[in-house]
């Protein structure tokens, strides 16, 4: 007992054992495999089917059988021969069949295959070479003082281009067997002598043009989908790592810089992921767009792409929710007012101190209590996460009632009323008198993982009529304050007096 | 030795009028020139492809229909250039056996 398969071959069913049917399909890829260099491969393998598939019919009806067996398939292959036969039959094409059809090899210009004119592929037919070769070394000549162009022009307007089916015959020789072959040879000649005469040499040249403009352009493109697709993909890694990063160590220190440090804490990262993914989807479909461009074939189909477009849409939203709920962070503003009064003296000098008050958290953060502290006082910390935004004004003001104060106004943004309250008080700002020097801090301090809302100190110093101010170089931080640079001193430090009708400049 | 010779005869054979590809086969067989088919299909398609045949779809009463091949006017333009080409290598051959006997 044998187990039978049913097969469609050469429109036939035919019925067919199980192990001649491996055999015949065994056979058949053998046969396909051999013809697929072959240009008509898919019609010789159709015309070799329907004739099996013909002895199969004859075998059955004469043997009055209903199935194939594996001797009828081996019986068929012994009469249609192997893929050996085959390849001996190949060597013993050609002779004085091909030379009955084939010419004498001629130069022409092969204008199916050029870049310019045909020149370099007519010579490559000519010379049996490919192409590619005298166009590279065209090319190459161009750069010798442009040597090649004159060449190339004079070849171009002294080779005849192959305009009939048998001038492109002459041209290509031996080396394309029998491919295109004249038809109604004095026919054809007559008809493309008109052609050829309408024709002319600028004709030609202007198509030249265009072909070579048309080539340069798709090659531009490419180049800059090329830079696209690479960039793009950079930018993607980048960002994937970036929060991946982000995402990993969010108790780390990025988030105490600006603009992070506007975010609450709580939504942060889902934050971060709507932001990356509202950034990250149309990059990818630029990248994808030049990979079309490129390459000629889309990368994705239709429902993915949709897919993306739905996931960007959302990062989108998601984005936008979280952006006005920062926003309204910003919404109530509140401040207050600390007055305190200065020692009296004639002349005050006013500079920058950059070393800083410690809090409690400090100490902790910074490992006060080690011996590496011990006896250290930190100055010039511009690295310190709480530099940016630095919002710290002075005004200089005529006091009214003779004595020496300085006023600072902590003021912030919140979500309630109370809220930006207590930011306003949870502002450090250090300032210092030692005698009639005072000592401003550039930037306010905020306590550790406290967010931006905006929190600004005002200070105005009040000094009454005749006090003098020696301001040191470095209180140009505060230049916005008032009119620092019109006191024009190089180098000493700028001295001011206090008149009646506000701060005056005075020459040392 | 033999080179072009199958193209010739299948040629031949063809300008005899409309025949079928088994058919050419058992003509081909009668004159010991094939052993095989399968080295006539690329053969006929090569042939077709340029210009030389056609063929037309007959049907047939057992089975899909087939085809018919026949020659086209370059193949019959052909063939009178290779029975010139035959008849001079014929009597280059006879008169090399002639004069040697």
């Amino acid at each position: 007992m044998k187990k039978t398969l049913n097969i469609n071959i050469g429109n036939s069913i035919i019925l067919i054992e199980e192990d001649a049917y491996e055999m015949l399909t065994g056979y058949l890829n053998e046969i396909k495999f051999h013809f697929s260099k072959n240009a008509d491969h898919f019609e010789i393998v159709t015309d070799i089917e329907n004739r099996i598939a013909e002895m199969f019919r004859e075998m059955l009806l004469q043997q009055q059988k209903q199935v194939i067996g594996i001797d009828d398939v081996q019986l068929v292959i012994a009469q249609m021969g192997s893929v050996k036969d085959f390849e001996n039959a190949d060597e013993a094409e050609g002779g004085i069949y091909e030379e009955t059809i084939s010419g004498v090899k001629k130069l022409y210009r092969d204008t199916d295959d050029a870049y310019i004119a045909g020149v370099c592929s007519g010579l490559g037919h000519y010379a049996n070479i490919e192409a590619k070769w005298f166009r590279l070394m065209f090319l190459v000549s161009f750069f010798f003082a442009g040597s090649g162009i004159v060449v190339y022009l004079i070849m171009w307007i002294l080779i005849p281009r192959a305009a009939t089916r048998s001038q492109r015959m002459y041209m290509k020789g031996e080396a394309v067997n029998l491919h295109g072959f004249i038809r109604n040879f004095e026919e054809e000649l007559a008809g493309n002598q008109l052609i050829s005469r309408s024709r002319g040499f600028f004709v030609e040249l202007a198509e030249a043009v265009g072909r070579i403009v048309r080539t340069l352009g798709k090659t531009f493109f490419k180049v800059v989908a090329w830079l696209i697709i690479i960039l793009g993909s950079c930018f993607f890694l980048a960002m994937l790592v970036g929060m991946a990063v982000f995402l990993g160590f969010s108790d780390a220190n990025p988030n105490e810089y600006f603009p992070l440090n506007i975010v609450n804490d709580a939504y942060l990262s889902s934050m971060v992921f709507a932001f990356f993914v509202a950034l990250a989807i149309p990059i990818i479909a630029l990248v994808l767009f030049a990979i079309r461009v490129a390459f000629n074939s889309r990368a994705i189909n239709r429902t993915v792409s949709f897919g993306l477009l739905v996931v960007w849409l959302g990062g989108v939203m998601l984005s936008i929710f979280y952006i006005t709920k920062v926003a309204s962070e910003f919404k109530e503003e509140a401040e207050f007012s600390q007055v305190r009064e200065l020692k009296k003296y004639d002349a005050y000098t006013l500079t920058l101190d950059r070393s800083r008050f410690f809090s409690r958290a400090d100490s902790v953060k910074y490992q006060i209590n080690s011996d590496k502290y011990r006896g250290k006082v930190i100055l010039n910390d511009m690295d310190d996460p709480y530099n940016l935004p630095r919002n710290v004004r002075l005004n200089i003001e005529k006091s009214e009632n003779g004595l020496v104060t300085l006023t600072q106004n902590n003021s912030s943004h919140g979500k309630t009323f109370e809220a930006a309250l207590s930011h306003a008080q949870n502002i450090h700002y250090d300032f210092s008198q030692q005698d009639s020097l005072l000592n401003f801090s550039p930037f306010l301090q905020l306590n550790r993982n406290t967010k931006w809302r905006d929190q600004e100190v005002t200070l105005t110093l009040k000094v009454p009529v005749g006090v003098k101010l020696i301001l040191n170089e470095e209180m140009d931080l505060f230049s916005y304050s008032f009119d620092y640079w019109s006191c024009e001193d190089h180098g000493a430090p700028k001295a001011w007096v206090m008149t009646e009708e506000g701060l005056k400049c005075t020459k040392p | 030795m033999r080179k072009g010779i199958l193209e010739y005869c299948v040629l031949l054979i063809i300008s005899k009028g409309e025949i079928y590809a088994s058919d050419i086969i058992a003509e081909l067989k009668k004159a010991k020139l094939l052993v095989v088919e399968g080295t006539l299909y690329p053969l006929l398609t090569r042939l077709k492809n340029n210009g030389l045949l056609s063929y037309n779809w007959v049907e047939s009463t057992s089975g899909p229909p087939r085809k018919y091949y026949l020659l086209t006017a370059e193949g019959k333009e052909i063939l009178n250039k290779l029975d010139i080409t035959w008849m001079e290598l014929s009597y280059a051959i006879e008169t090399s056996k002639q004069t040697k006997s």
